[in-house]
């Protein structure tokens, strides 16, 4: 359980309070570290609940962090949107030490943030929630036309595509002109 | 609410097409130009080398289908439907039925030369199979000068709907069509049709129905491991002809054939005519490359000069041989 879900989030880095663990405690002291998204909320995640992201298992076991360090220097991403991490956070802890299950229910239902969720997943390498994620992705085409999988996922027509085309080449044409004239200038 | 998948990173969108079944992404590929593009481009890099595309024109309807899976699932990508139910003037037309896409063509051949070019393209496979009518032989020279790889499949159905005598055409089929794995020929002939040409090599030729026209000369001909052949008026003298020519040496390849009788057929006399070497064999029997076994009842073997065990069955129904390479 993240600290945040406890009612114990702070916008400064340096006082993360621990959530209670469940009441069967494991004899040997699990280490937690501490992540923040954009919005400076620090979430406290164990090493377990962690070990679902690739990339800072890496950055542990790499960095060979102690507790005390670990607090004082939460993981920052600051491309993640605080309520995504706070679903990713989530994620990792419901899932902590379980096998993932083929089909999960515990996905978080806003499909409003499903495009974030998947860049931040991807970012922090989460394979299996990854897998989910575009799998629900993958759902919102079933059964349907051209024109309405066009709808879903933003596809532009062809002539949306090639009036953008035109437009990038105009763009570029302008300012490769405005580079020869600045070039122009400086030799004068 | 909306999900823009082509601003999603390359891994996460390949993810989401691999997740994608094949009728989804031809479906997706008809969004737009750069979509197609980019969905062709995945599966050059990826081929998915496990799909097996079925080709069809059955019933004057052209369809491709796409097995995913050893289970033989099918699943239809797209279909090519004749335009002249519509009562449209649109020179060609296309509709969505929830699975997969279907366009309308005037001309049917060129329609399902136009999906077939499409699909394999799109996912950068060949014909595996080709499954056919009466009305789709045209099919037969057109895969064979379009891919250089042979079918691994081919199944020719009878069309219910066409009930004249096929002769000319089940000719053609049989000295033209090709196949590797799996050869399956049902229509309908007349009582005088031979065929004096030769099939194979292939691993399976099943005639699930109107065998009446397989002799013992084209049983020898048939190059097959595995042959089934329904509604067949092959002799008792002509199936001793044959196991002596198997006992000599002949179809070396075999190792199943079963025989389904038209009429009763009465095996008077077996013993004594052939070399019986055990008898009341009972039990399951593997078949060979096939996870299916054959159950003997009251079967007795027989063995080839060379050594070369085979279980044989029969009433007056069937007639079955197994051979324990």
């Amino acid at each position: 359980m993240s600290s945040t879900e406890q009612g114990t989030s702070s916008a400064a880095p340096a006082e993360p309070t621990t959530a209670p663990e469940s009441a069967a405690a494991p004899e040997v002291p699990e280490s937690f570290y501490y992540v923040h998204g954009k919005d400076k909320v620090v979430h406290k995640v164990s090493a377990g609940a962690l070990q679902h992201s690739a990339l800072i298992h890496g950055m542990i076991s790499n960095l060979g962090y102690t507790e005390e360090q670990a607090k004082a220097n939460p993981f920052p991403f600051e491309n993640i949107d605080g309520d995504i991490l706070q679903m990713v956070v989530d994620w990792c802890n419901q899932h902590k030490g379980k096998p993932t299950p083929p089909e999960d229910t515990n996905l978080p239902k806003q499909k409003e943030k499903l495009f974030d969720l998947v860049l931040a997943v991807n970012y922090l390498e989460i394979k299996e929630l990854l897998t989910y994620c575009c799998k629900q992705v993958a759902m919102m085409v079933k059964g349907k036309s051209p024109e309405e999988i066009r709808e879903i996922w933003m596809i532009p027509t062809d002539a949306e595509d090639e009036a953008a085309e035109k437009e990038a080449k105009k763009r570029a044409g302008k300012e490769a002109a405005g580079e020869t004239a600045a070039a122009a200038g400086d030799a004068k | 609410m909306p999900f823009p998948i082509l601003h999603t990173p390359f891994v996460v969108l390949s993810e989401i097409i691999n997740i994608l079944e094949p009728n989804e992404i031809v479906t997706a590929s008809f969004c737009s130009k750069n979509m197609r593009r980019l969905l062709k481009n995945h599966y050059q890099r990826r081929k998915p080398l496990e799909w097996k595309l079925i080709m069809i024109d059955y019933a004057y309807c052209g369809q491709i289908d796409i097995e995913t899976s050893e289970d033989d699932d099918r699943i239809t990508v797209i279909a090519e439907q004749p335009y002249r139910f519509e009562r449209t003037t649109l020179e060609s037309k296309i509709a969505f039925n929830t699975e997969f896409l279907e366009l309308y063509f005037e001309d049917h051949e060129m329609g399902i030369k136009m999906i077939v070019e499409y699909v394999t393209d799109l996912f950068n496979i060949g014909v595996y199979g080709l499954d056919i009518d009466r009305n789709g032989v045209w099919a037969i020279d057109w895969i064979s000068e379009w891919q250089e790889k042979m079918l691994a499949r081919f199944e020719f159905y009878k069309n219910s709907e066409i009930r004249w005598n096929g002769d000319a055409t089940i000719d053609y089929v049989l000295r033209n069509a090709r196949a590797s794995d799996y050869y399956n020929v049902e229509d309908v002939v007349s009582n005088t049709f031979q065929f004096d040409g030769k099939l194979g090599p292939m691993k399976q030729l099943y005639i699930p129905s109107e065998g009446q026209w397989v002799t013992l000369n084209n049983l020898i001909n048939f190059n097959a491991n595995h042959i089934v052949v329904r509604d067949s008026r092959l002799s008792v003298p002509g199936l001793y002809a044959f196991i002596r020519h198997w006992s000599a040496g002949g179809s070396p390849q075999l190792t199943f054939l079963k025989l389904e009788f038209e009429d009763v057929t009465d095996f008077e006399n077996f013993e004594e005519q052939l070399e019986v070497v055990e008898t009341d064999v009972v039990g399951d029997y593997r078949l060979r490359d096939r996870d299916q076994d054959y159950h003997f009842d009251n079967g007795c073997s027989i063995q080839r000069n060379d050594g070369v065990k085979a279980v044989i069955e029969f009433d007056i129904f069937h007639f079955v041989m197994m051979v324990f390479l």
